[in-house]
């Protein structure tokens, strides 16, 4: 079924392998791609917040309230902690090991929906509400659009593991796996200057 | 020996001529409409992009001839004040996001792939997915417009004026949404640019033989990438201020106007740029191809496009000196505003010494790019000038500040032009009459001259931009004639390039596949070319393929026929690496796009538009990924290497 390749110049690909991992491979420079994108989207929140902290003789303004550190502390922990099993999650789809990917692709579904239920919490945390002055509005917007990437992350890993349960995976699912703890650790690694800025920032700004 | 056939036209070989048929069964689109819909090629969707920004470009040029008609003698009734808000807000927002930048990267979704040597791009599905989002935003656009709720305050929108408490009503809003989708589309186009040609370009075209079109095309996706997502924030924080009640533009509750111009134009400048940068390319590619030699000073000329990518990025302030600024931020503003001159200037010396050293044919597309070098020069020093703080402050917001942007906007469309015309044979296969097409860039240049440079004039007397009619006693008509007089001029050119493309899509002359015996690969095949673009994959050897060879060009063997297989090369030097599977046309990209453009449409009138159309998006992104049994049966005979 390939097109014969006797006495030409030229190269033969024939042998080329169909499965490779990271930046060997077409799609995880699209992740890449999107990665940079959201990065400058939390940068354009971050440059935004300080353009507006300028504004304030005080910050928070006045009569509102720091945001509480409690909710926002195990967070942050638990997004660090995450790391480790999806560093496990990369290490058994590199092996092709089914039963290593459904095992932590399983912690990684269930730690994405802590995250979702941990962000309602970090919302509440801000004490105070959107519509409330601009201080409010800039960390709402900021805290929200970092939710969007949480909540997409969760939908993404409880389909991949659904599709590493089904029939119909093949060895490409493994590549995703990988880009997927490749994202993870970006999703979760930008939130730490989000969390220094916004929850622990007015105390010190 | 026969050699290899990389052009279906040179497939005489028996295995050749059964290779080709079956890649047409494999990489062809579907028939009929469902077929059209599902289309997932890059040359499909390419050309679609291109016509539905050209439909835009006769819009926006449409509004500019009822402006320049309104404005033609002093207090005309034309048009009452409300109507002309509206046309210049729809003018500059249709020419800058629904025409310039979607033209642009859909110059560059076409030719890229074909230009390194690729069947399609990265990821066909999500270029379709792009295509869809970007019409629905231009649709959404004119809906409003003709239901009379278009947006009326400037392609910039300023707040306070397009904040809740001066623009009630829904006209601001479908401009924010309207940004929305064409930034998503350009976001998603840049993805497809960079990952195509960082990992499917042919073996061989190590990073110093890349094309210098492609190079332009790959500056131009980084600025998409780091620039866009300003806009796409700044329109949807103005849409949460108008909707829930933010106050991040609201000076009252510690909100500020400022951040709007910040990020407005942190995206706005390089913007430009975006614009300019391709424009660049498409020249460069021409005059390389009509000089009949290589590019002189080709790293010079690349590193110089790269910095001019950089340096876009520090020069947004200079569209905010008539604000405070601090005086020491504005001199910064004005070296880099200056510095940019340099870069460009490196371009167009390569241009000369390659001019020079080769053999000129003066042939349309070539002549367009000498246009395209002088209107691009005037509005360059106009552009030194405005770089002057005390200059900027004395003309800002005049006519002088119009003439200045649509003579660089202009000299891009002039390198555009030169690309329709270098370009038109490989996409039809008919060549654009020369004789017609001397004719449109004479009545061209001449429109566009007589249309903007008596405006330099009038904005120094002080005729300010954005009013709808002046007195007579200013003395500002006759100029003003002059001007719409240029813009008729520029009407007619429009028009002579359509019948030009009439006339040679019926009776034009034949192309063939290489009629201006030019040096990249996208030459190397049929025109029109084929579903599948190449029935070999050529294999690269210098700057220059298609001057190195003319029998028995090295080709990739071993590749599929049977299913779309792509070629993954490493990123510097093109070595194969691996091979990629890329899945059969579907109609998954155009139900995906619908349910994107209905969540942002309900988010005009509701913030649970958001709730509901998260749902309805997740929904049809876990039918995107899941591949229906069809996809798994094949995907499995590509990992597994069985027939």
């Amino acid at each position: 079924m390939t097109a014969s390749s006797r006495n030409l110049p030229g190269v033969d690909v024939r042998h080329l392998p169909t499965t490779v991992f990271g930046a060997r491979d077409t799609a995880w420079w699209g992740t890449v791609g999107f990665m940079a994108i959201e990065a400058t989207t939390i940068v354009v929140c971050v440059a935004s917040y300080f353009y507006l902290w300028r504004n304030s003789a005080t910050w928070p303004p006045e009569h509102t309230l720091r945001p509480s550190l409690l909710w926002p502390t195990i967070a942050v922990i638990v997004m660090l902690v995450s790391n480790i099993p999806m560093v496990w999650l990369r290490r058994a789809a590199k092996r092709l090991d089914l039963a290593g990917v459904r095992r932590w692709l399983i912690v990684g579904t269930v730690l994405s929906a802590v995250f979702v239920v941990l962000r309602w919490q970090e919302f509440l945390a801000l004490n105070t509400r959107w519509d409330t002055n601009a201080y409010g509005s800039i960390a709402w917007l900021s805290v929200g659009f970092h939710a969007t990437l949480l909540i997409a992350n969760l939908g993404e890993t409880a389909v991949m593991t659904a599709m590493l349960h089904s029939s119909r995976r093949t060895e490409r699912h493994y590549t995703d796996a990988v880009d997927g703890a490749d994202y993870w650790h970006f999703m979760t690694g930008i939130w730490v200057p989000l969390y220094v800025i916004i929850y622990l920032g007015p105390y010190f700004l | 020996m026969t050699s290899a056939a990389i052009s279906p036209t040179e497939a005489v070989r028996e295995e050749d001529v059964r290779a080709a048929g079956e890649l047409e069964r494999t990489w062809g689109d579907p028939p009929g409409l469902m077929g059209w819909l599902r289309s997932t090629d890059h040359k499909s969707i390419g050309k679609r992009y291109i016509i539905t920004a050209f439909v835009f470009f006769i819009l926006g040029g449409i509004e500019a001839a009822l402006i320049r008609l309104q404005l033609s003698r002093p207090e005309n009734s034309l048009l009452g004040p409300d109507i002309y808000n509206q046309i210049f807000t729809m003018h500059g927002t249709t020419m800058m996001f629904l025409f310039a930048v979607p033209m642009m990267t859909a110059m560059g979704l076409y030719f890229v792939p074909t230009m390194v040597g690729a069947r399609d791009v990265a990821f066909p599905r999500l270029n379709a997915f792009g295509y869809w989002v970007y019409l629905i935003g231009g649709l959404l656009l004119y809906t409003g417009f003709f239901l009379n709720i278009g947006p009326d305050t400037g392609w910039f929108t300023y707040v306070p004026l397009s904040g809740p408490e001066y623009s009630a009503g829904k006209r601001v809003d479908i401009w924010a949404q309207t940004v929305t989708f064409t930034e998503i589309a350009a976001l998603v186009a840049s993805v497809e640019i960079i990952a195509t040609v960082f990992k499917h370009r042919a073996p061989g075209m190590t990073i110093n033989r890349i094309p210098i079109f492609v190079w332009s095309q790959l500056v131009m996706a980084f600025m998409i990438m780091f620039s866009m997502p300003w806009v796409a924030s700044a329109s949807m924080f103005l849409a949460a201020d108008r909707l829930i009640g933010t106050h991040l533009f609201n000076p009252a509750e510690g909100g500020d106007a400022l951040l709007w111009q910040h990020l407005f134009w942190f995206f706005g400048h390089p913007e430009v740029y975006i614009i300019f940068i391709p424009a660049l390319g498409m020249a460069s590619q021409v005059v390389v191809t009509f000089s009949r030699r290589e590019m002189f000073g080709y790293p010079a000329a690349v590193l110089a496009n790269i910095a001019q990518g950089f340096l876009s990025f520090g020069l947004w302030v200079h569209h905010m000196f008539a604000t405070t600024v601090p005086q020491l931020a504005s001199s910064f503003f004005t070296a880099t505003s200056a510095m940019i001159a340099i870069t460009t200037g490196v371009q167009f010396f390569c241009w000369i010494a390659t001019i020079w050293l080769g053999k000129p044919r003066l042939r349309v597309p070539f002549l367009f790019v000498l246009a395209f070098v002088v209107v691009f020069m005037i509005g360059g020093l106009s552009g030194v000038m405005i770089a002057s703080v005390p200059f900027d402050t004395q003309v800002h917001d005049t006519f002088f500040i119009v003439a200045h942007l649509h003579y660089v906007l202009m000299a891009s469309v002039f390198a555009l032009f030169a690309g329709f015309y270098y370009w038109f044979p490989k996409v039809t296969g008919r060549l654009l009459g020369e004789r017609l097409g001397r004719w449109h860039l004479a009545l061209f240049f001449i429109g566009v001259n007589v249309a903007f440079f008596p405006q330099h004039f009038l904005g120094l007397d002080g005729m300010p931009r954005r009013v709808y009619t002046y007195l007579a006693e200013t003395g500002w008509g006759d100029l003003n004639l002059l001007s719409s007089a240029g813009a008729v001029t520029t009407a007619l050119s429009a028009a002579l390039f359509l019948v030009n493309v009439w006339r040679s899509l019926r009776t034009g002359a034949k192309a063939g596949d290489d009629p201006w015996q030019a040096d990249t690969l996208e030459w190397a095949t049929s025109s029109p070319p084929t579903s599948y673009t190449f029935v070999h994959l050529p294999v690269v050897e210098s700057r220059s393929p298609m001057w190195d060879h003319s029998v028995d060009r090295p080709v990739v063997t071993g590749m599929r026929t049977d299913l779309r297989e792509a070629l993954v090369t490493t990123l510097n030097d093109a070595i194969p690496d691996s091979r990629h599977y890329q899945p059969r046309p579907t109609i998954k990209p155009l139900v995906a796009a619908l349910a994107t453009g209905g969540t942002f449409i309900a988010l005009i009138f509701t913030p649970w538009g958001l709730a509901l159309g998260s749902i309805v998006i997740t929904v049809c992104l876990i039918a995107w990924a899941w591949p229906d049994r069809q996809a798994h049966a094949e995907l499995r005979r590509f990992e597994e290497g069985i027939a």
